[in-house]
């Protein structure tokens, strides 16, 4: 018998590990290391130790009569998020039964991204992230195994440190109003509700993705469920200190080529002589021209960023605390965007008795925002494309130029830099966000907790336009829109929890509670016009008040809920859920209000049965199988829908009141029926692991607003604040999900603690399939504004997935005059060389129905936006002091309809550049032209949508790459530091596409499932040099 | 308690349920049928479908240029909006009609119901008027509520929605108040049983039911409920119609009842019309069409309402800029490079208009229909598809609209005579693209293809850029909407008879 003594530390940063277990192999002696990590034992001489503690790799060392063994212990990456949180308390990530994928804190850690919705991109299989816009702080589309709903929001629910806080930028089931002004209805102001969290201050995500692990949160988990756990101080932990900054420098990615001067003036010549109207005098001598003025010069720009926190963590006499203060402030690459946050964090728990806990989780935050005009043709990044290289951006005295003041000018457009620097979309949002908890220990194994959450929102919006002439564009009367919101959220969660191991092979763990939610909004805009100054913008200075308007509203939701968890011998495993709840949603009178949800899941660790004991265990391991079915109940759409209500508005005859809306009694919640079967195992000791599930999820009665025609509404949608009567919500059709969660996991195992590699490759697929949208008398169109015209843009009918590109297939460029007479009329427009007719080089249609003419019907599904696969590849290396990881993403087998391509080849306008390859059109002597002829004006049917501009969205991105360095502990703790790692970065540093555009990655258009991979001058990502430090003292 | 906590109706607006219980809630709905309803209509889908293309306007914006060369498809969102705005108004009145009988309280009495029905269908009546004359067959739809499972509806006959038409009106008749317009405009607002008969007479004249146009025109008349401007109320003139301070005089059978409470609630069309921000004082004012040199000469020379309709250099208007003494058109007008301007509809600052007025939305009415359309339905239900007339009763109705605007008199009349007097009484008010809309086509087409659509150059004296367009048979009605033939591809099919229910 021999004393053995020793510390354990981490393997990474020397850290002291407190709490390990230590056993004697095949002894019956053990013990844990204290708060600073140093154990003892009494152990034989040859006895071997075994190390274990949850998240790192067990670590079995022979004593061989040694008296000290320090041991060092590996994170298991692997093994990481040992522990699930799975709503309402937490499980073994081996004993859970629904669909849970985890992303720990360290993977997102460093990475210049200002929000957390950004960072689950490509971590986990069946969560599929788009950025929909460049835009810093802009909102993203979290797709958590496929599309639940076709018109409603489609984000899911998160859950931070227990406070509910819905992904859905639009707020459609509350105030149905966004936080920022669209620019009167154009372009794409969706802000990130998620961007009041500092990322930084983030412990785990665990996205409950299945029926059985969402169930719990009942109707608002329809579309997934991601638990945000943040960081608190751990027990054992003596006081920590942590700064960590970064500063980043962004870029865009790629240019577009477009014409200089002296190749728009002779486009600009040739146009003349193609419209019949006189040349430009400036351009009679091209070759005296120069470069002209590079537009994507001037909006793009390098843009800085930068990255700070501080936390303070520690635990002391059963009280432990994590506080922390950030700030973040991101520059955009296109002028006039930028973000800032600031954000203090205090999380506290204390241990009053043995019997009662109680703690706190509190952020609370600032945002501040400037939004640009984006995804839209008069946006700042497609006027960077379309603005003429002979318009200066300024005038020789400083001010800003734009095209000509001459009638003919008409055709030109703003100078987007004048626009982008001082038409302003200002955003600030200031937000308290906390949980307060008391859990009390009744009896052995029996406990209660009540929570108590809020979340306290208060938005103001300033857009102000100034007055200006730039050029032709002239305003003389500034406006200045101003809207206030406040938002009010609170919970009270009771419930309690019994926990007991029966006989050593049974275990159980029972949750019985009952919550209350409410969720209340008001709001007030004002319009004020005629400033004084372009540089006074508060109201008191508007001469006139042209318009108030204000709005109020609640909802509430009450729910009671029950949960077994069951293990038997540690091999099979069963949860059984039930949650009932009732909507202010629905009918009060009616018998709707209230829905019962149940789910059901079952696993069997089949490796832990004795037919396997057989197997290599250093071959084939883990072998665990699970399957679950569950019903969730949605109810995300806006509020007093069973009714109509009446809108006032003023006329010349006094206050008027009209109907807003067709009610519907009769609505009731939406059901998603959702299957889930999963498998895993591991190979090669572990190293190895799969994780591959497959899911059916399958919305039925799902709630949406009619399609109605406007012959039947009147104006709809952004326009119904005209008189509209707006189209019922109802519960129709049937929607199917149907997909495959494939992780794969790989982690060295070294006996050489210098060096470890751990790789994920996650890949996610869904095919979604509308199956009834009530007979054939329905299908979905969304349209696209462009200047003037509005086009069907997708369609969703029945049969097929949702969204997809609506428009005519092209056959070719009209090239041979005697064929005119055998081909079907286009448009009802003559074949003629007249103007106004189709001829020689006008783009040829498929007659689709084959109906001898081609019209409105011969429209048909062009292109799809669902990739067939996402994917997220993950590296992780170590060697000494050195990390390194490597983070590829990506896409594959989308379409992306590029309209900004359409808007820059369509030789429709003078005064507007254009792609240089748009130079390749259709003339006498260039029959086997790219384009086909200029004709003058957009409403022409050569620019109609069409396959033309249907392009392959797939790429594979080089997200990120990060090499840091962790100094010598002997170096820094001279200066008091514990550790300090220092690294650099590349975000986006390439991007494999065939896609012509800026970036394939477009993402949904304000979050809409309808518009997905719509590129109309979508705000790219950049690529984000970064350099920073962590310090640990 | 769990009950109350569930139930949240509207916290910021009326639950219908709760709603129709006085009568100053009945005419709080109806007066929602006279104004936001109409706006997109208003805003520029009215003038662009009537005005460019029927010769009277040219343009370069590139919005609205595809109606003035009949190349517009179900695209443009110009088309979109005037459809979408109609179709408003009469789900707005089929709202009223389907829920105000059952919700009704029951202090309300029954004339009061009863009034309340006949403006609805009135108004329902006027939307589809305006829709079978841009689009000619379209859908009869009485209530909303019957489609919604099942919107996938085919078009109506043309006649069959003239009978819709007919019966709403006739409905209107019966069960409006009557009124007799007098000086308290304020009274005047609301459309009466008189104004049911004379868009009736309306309604039957584009059927060439000269009997019916006549017979109603004649009751109208009779009856003295409307007066002419300059003729029956002294002291005013052509040019007053138009004024803000004159809205719902005793002229005005029915008018879109604007204010200028916010974007959405005002007559937006000065913002179009005017030449310069000068003019409006509110930073809009676009000078987005230009009178056709065809318009222009269609006046004779001493024609009043030319003035009142059109703006040339020189002219000086007392009541634009009134604080400054007055507007004087600047030599160099040119809107649209026409030497021109638009007046009509154009009111000014706010100042001018009483302190109302912002971008966008000026106080001032847009007339559907005034007396002076009953006059001159009148002397044509007399001429009854004749080659002329001289009946003294046609003469008096034809000769005093031309004695106000400074004229001379006819001795007898033709067609072509009133065809003529209706567009400059009505240019830039949309009449005249309905007038050539129904009559003999190829006549129409004829009269248009001769029109001078073109521009001035700014040589002096100004040389002629000739345009001219020659429109097909179809150009006579617009496409539908791409968006709804997205949705019903049935409106590309033949219309099919409507049944009626009663």
């Amino acid at each position: 018998q021999n004393v053995v003594t020793g510390k354990v530390t981490t393997a990474e940063d020397g850290q002291s590990l407190p709490g390990v277990n230590i056993t004697v192999v095949n002894g019956s002696s053990g013990t844990t290391t204290d708060i600073d990590g140093n154990f003892s034992l009494e152990v034989p001489d040859d006895a071997s130790l075994k190390f274990s503690f949850i998240g790192f790799t067990t670590r079995t060392i022979s004593v061989s009569s040694r008296s000290v063994i320090n041991v060092a212990l590996e994170e298991d990456i692997a093994q990481l998020g040992e522990v699930v949180v799975i709503g309402y308390g937490t499980q073994q990530r081996g004993d859970v039964n629904g669909s849970v994928a985890s992303i720990d804190a360290n993977v997102i850690e460093n990475i210049p991204q200002p929000s957390l919705d950004q960072l689950m991109q490509g971590r986990a299989a069946g969560v599929t992230v788009t950025q929909n816009s460049g835009q810093p702080g802009a909102a993203v589309s979290v797709r958590v195994r496929g599309i639940t709903s076709i018109t409603g929001s489609n984000e899911p629910l998160y859950v931070i440190d227990g406070v509910p806080v819905s992904g859905d930028a639009t707020n459609s089931a509350t105030s149905g109003r966004t936080a920022a002004s669209s620019f009167n209805g154009n372009g794409q102001t969706g802000v990130s509700p998620l961007a009041a969290i500092n990322p930084n201050d983030i412990a785990s995500l665990d996205i409950l993705k299945d029926a059985s692990a969402t169930a719990i949160y009942g109707s608002r988990g329809a579309n997934g469920v991601v638990i945000i756990t943040t960081k608190r101080g751990q027990r054992g932990e003596t006081g920590k200190i942590t700064y960590s900054n970064y500063f980043a420098i962004q870029e865009p990615q790629k240019l577009i080529d477009v014409m200089d001067l002296p190749a728009y003036a002779k486009l600009q010549n040739d146009l003349a002589g193609i419209y019949g109207v006189q040349p430009r005098v400036e351009f009679i001598n091209i070759e005296l021209l120069g470069e002209g003025t590079n537009w994507q010069n001037e909006v793009f720009k390098r843009a800085f960023m930068q990255n700070h926190e501080v936390s303070l963590s520690g635990s002391k006499d059963n009280v432990n605390y994590f506080i922390s203060g950030g700030y973040t402030d991101q520059d955009g690459i296109v002028i006039g965007s930028n973000f800032n946050r600031i954000s203090l964090r205090s999380n506290v728990d204390a241990k009053l008795k043995e019997w009662f806990k109680v703690g706190i989780s509190l952020t609370a935050s600032q945002t501040d925002e400037n939004i640009t005009l984006n995804s839209n043709r008069n946006g700042i990044v497609s006027l960077g494309l379309l603005q003429a290289p002979d318009v200066a951006v300024r005038n020789p005295d400083g001010s800003f130029a734009g095209p000509p003041p001459n009638p003919s000018a008409v055709e030109g457009n703003i100078n987007p830099v004048a626009q982008a620097l001082s038409r302003t979309n200002t955003l600030v949002r200031s937000r308290v966000l906390g949980n307060f908890y008391a859990e009390l220990q009744l009896m052995d194994g029996l406990s209660f907790k009540t929570e108590i959450g809020g979340d306290f929102g208060f938005d103001e919006n300033n857009l102000f336009t100034p007055t200006y002439e730039w050029g032709r564009f002239i305003n003389d009367n500034a406006t200045l829109y101003q809207s206030n919101a406040n938002n009010t959220f609170w919970i009270i969660k009771n419930y309690f929890t019994y926990k007991k191991a029966f006989s050593q092979k049974n275990d159980i763990t029972l949750l019985v509670g009952q919550e209350a939610q409410q969720s209340s909004w008001e709001g007030r805009s004002l319009i004020g016009q005629g400033f004084v100054s372009n540089d006074i913008q508060t109201m008191n200075n508007a001469s006139t008040l042209i318009n108030a308007d204000a709005y109020k509203g609640s909802q509430a939701l009450s729910s009671y809920y029950a949960r077994v968890l069951y293990d038997f011998d540690n091999r099979y495993g069963v949860t059984a859920t039930v949650r009932a709840d009732g909507s202010s949603k629905f009918d009060p009178l009616g018998d709707t209000q209230w829905g019962v949800f149940p789910s059901f899941s079952a696993s069997w660790k089949v490796f832990n049965e004795n037919f396997m004991e057989g197997v290599n265990k250093d071959i084939f391991s883990n072998l665990r199988l699970i399957a679950g079915y569950g019903v969730v109940g949605n109810q995300g759409i806006p509020n007093y829908l069973y009714g109509a209500s009446l809108a006032d508005v003023r006329t010349g005859l006094g206050q008027g009141y009209y109907v807003t809306n067709i009610p519907n009694p009769d609505l009731k919640w939406e059901e998603s029926y959702q299957t889930n079967i999963g498998l895993n195992f591991s190979l090669f000791k572990e190293s190895l692991s799969f994780n591959i599930e497959v899911y059916d999820k399958t919305s039925k009665d799902f709630l949406y607003q009619l399609p109605l025609p406007l012959y039947l509404t009147g104006p709809s949608g952004g326009e119904s604040y005209l008189a509209g009567v707006g189209s019922p919500y109802v519960n129709l059709g049937e929607l199917q999900n149907r997909g495959i969660d494939l992780s794969i996991n790989y982690s060295l195992v070294s006996e050489n603690s210098d060096f470890s590699w751990s790789s994920n490759l996650n890949l996610s697929h869904y095919k979604n399939k509308v199956i009834d949208l009530y007979g054939d008398n329905f299908d979905i169109t969304r349209t696209i504004t462009t200047g003037f015209l509005s086009s069907p843009l997708t369609r969703t009918i029945e049969g097929q997935p949702i969204g997809l590109y609506y428009g005519y297939k092209v056959k070719g460029i009209f090239n041979d005059e005697t064929a005119f007479e055998d081909l079907p009329v286009q448009f009802d427009t003559p074949f003629s060389e007249e103007l106004g007719g189709i001829w020689l080089g006008d783009i040829q249609y498929e007659d689709v129905n084959d109906d001898g003419v081609i019209n409105e019907d011969d429209r048909t599904f062009i292109g799809n936006p669902h990739p067939d696969f996402t994917f997220g590849f993950s590296n992780n290396f170590r060697y000494k002091n050195f990390d390194l990881t490597i983070f590829l993403q990506g896409s594959y087998g989308n379409d992306v309809l590029n309209l900004t391509r359409k808007e820059t080849s369509s030789l429709s306008r003078l005064y507007n550049n254009q792609l240089e390859e748009s130079s390749d059109y259709w003339t006498e002597e260039n029959t086997d032209a790219k384009y086909p002829r200029p004709k003058r004006g957009d409403d022409n049917s050569n620019l109609f949508i069409s396959d033309r501009y249907v392009e392959d969205g797939s790429y594979l991105r080089v997200q990120n790459i990060k090499l840091g360095y962790t100094l010598n502990q002997d170096l820094t703790q001279r200066v008091r530091i514990n550790r300090l790692k220092v690294f650099a970065s590349i975000q986006n540093l390439h991007t494999f596409t065939n896609y012509t555009g800026y970036d394939p990655e477009i993402g949904a258009f304000n979050q809409d499932a309808l518009q997905m991979g719509v590129d109309i001058g979508r705000y790219p990502i950049p690529r984000t040099f970064t350099v920073g430090i962590n310090a640990e003292f | 308690c769990q009950d109350e906590f569930l139930n949240r109706p509207p916290e910021d607006g009326i639950s219908l349920d709760n709603f129709y219980s006085s009568e100053e809630e009945i005419t709080a709905s109806l007066n929602a049928l006279y104004g936001t309803t109409w706006f997109n209509f208003n805003t520029k889908a009215f003038w662009s479908i009537t005005e460019l293309a029927s010769g009277n306007a040219r343009t370069f914006s590139g919005d609205v240029i595809n109606f003035g060369n009949f190349t517009v498809t179900g695209d443009n969102t110009v088309l979109t909006d005037g459809w979408e705005s109609l179709w408003g108004v009469i789900a707005q009145s089929n709202a009223l009609i389907n829920y105000l009988p059952e919700r009704v309280g029951a202090n309300v009495g029954e004339e009061v119901v009863n009034n309340a029905l006949g403006e609805a269908r009135f108004m329902r009546a006027t939307a589809y008027f305006y829709l079978v004359r841009i689009w000619g067959p379209v859908p009869i739809v009485e209530n909303s509520l019957d489609y919604v499972f099942s919107p996938k509806i085919p078009t109506n006959r043309v006649e069959d929605i003239y009978e819709f038409i007919e019966r709403d009106l006739q409905f209107a008749i019966e069960n409006l108040y009557v009124k007799n317009r007098g000086g308290n405009y304020a009274d005047n607002g609301h459309v009466s049983s008189g104004s049911a008969k004379a868009l009736k007479a309306k309604v039957h004249l584009y059927q060439e039911e000269y009997s019916e146009a006549q017979r109603l025109s004649q009751e109208v008349i009779n009856s003295g409920e409307f007066k002419l401007l300059g003729v029956d109320v002294p002291g005013t003139s052509y040019a007053d119609l138009f004024k803000t301070e004159f809205n719902n005089n005793e002229e005005s059978i029915v008018a879109m009842q604007w204010t200028a409470a916010s974007y959405g609630t005002g007559n937006a069309m000065q913002a179009s019309f005017a030449i310069s921000s000068t003019i409006t004082g509110t930073g809009d004012g676009y000078g987005v069409i230009g009178p056709t040199i065809d318009l222009q000469e269609a006046y004779e020379a001493g024609d009043e309402r030319r003035k009142a309709t059109i703006m040339l250099a020189g002219d000086y208007y007392p009541e634009i800029r009134s604080s400054d003494g007055g507007y004087t058109v600047p030599e160099d007008v040119n809107a649209q490079n026409t030497k021109a301007g638009i007046k009509k509809y154009v009111v000014g600052t706010p100042q001018d208009n009483g302190g109302a007025g912002l971008a966008q939305a000026t106080a001032n009415n847009t007339y559907i229909m005034r007396y002076a359309d009953v006059l001159l339905i009148h002397a044509e239900a007399i001429l009854a598809g004749g080659a002329s007339t001289a009946d003294e009763g046609a003469l008096q109705s034809f000769n005093t609209i031309r004695q106000r605007a400074g004229l001379g008199t006819f001795p007898s009349i033709t067609f072509e005579d009133i065809l003529q007097e209706r567009r400059v009484e009505f240019a830039i008010e949309g009449e005249y693209w309905f007038d050539l809309g129904r009559i003999n086509r190829q006549q129409a087409i004829e009269i248009i293809s001769n029109q001078e659509r073109g521009t001035y150059s700014n040589d002096d004296p100004p040389v002629i850029y000739s345009q001219t367009y020659t429109p097909s048979s179809e150009d006579f009605t617009m496409p539908y909407p791409a968006v709804d033939v997205a949705l019903n591809p049935l409106l590309l099919e033949d219309p099919v008879p409507y049944e009626f229910n009663d």
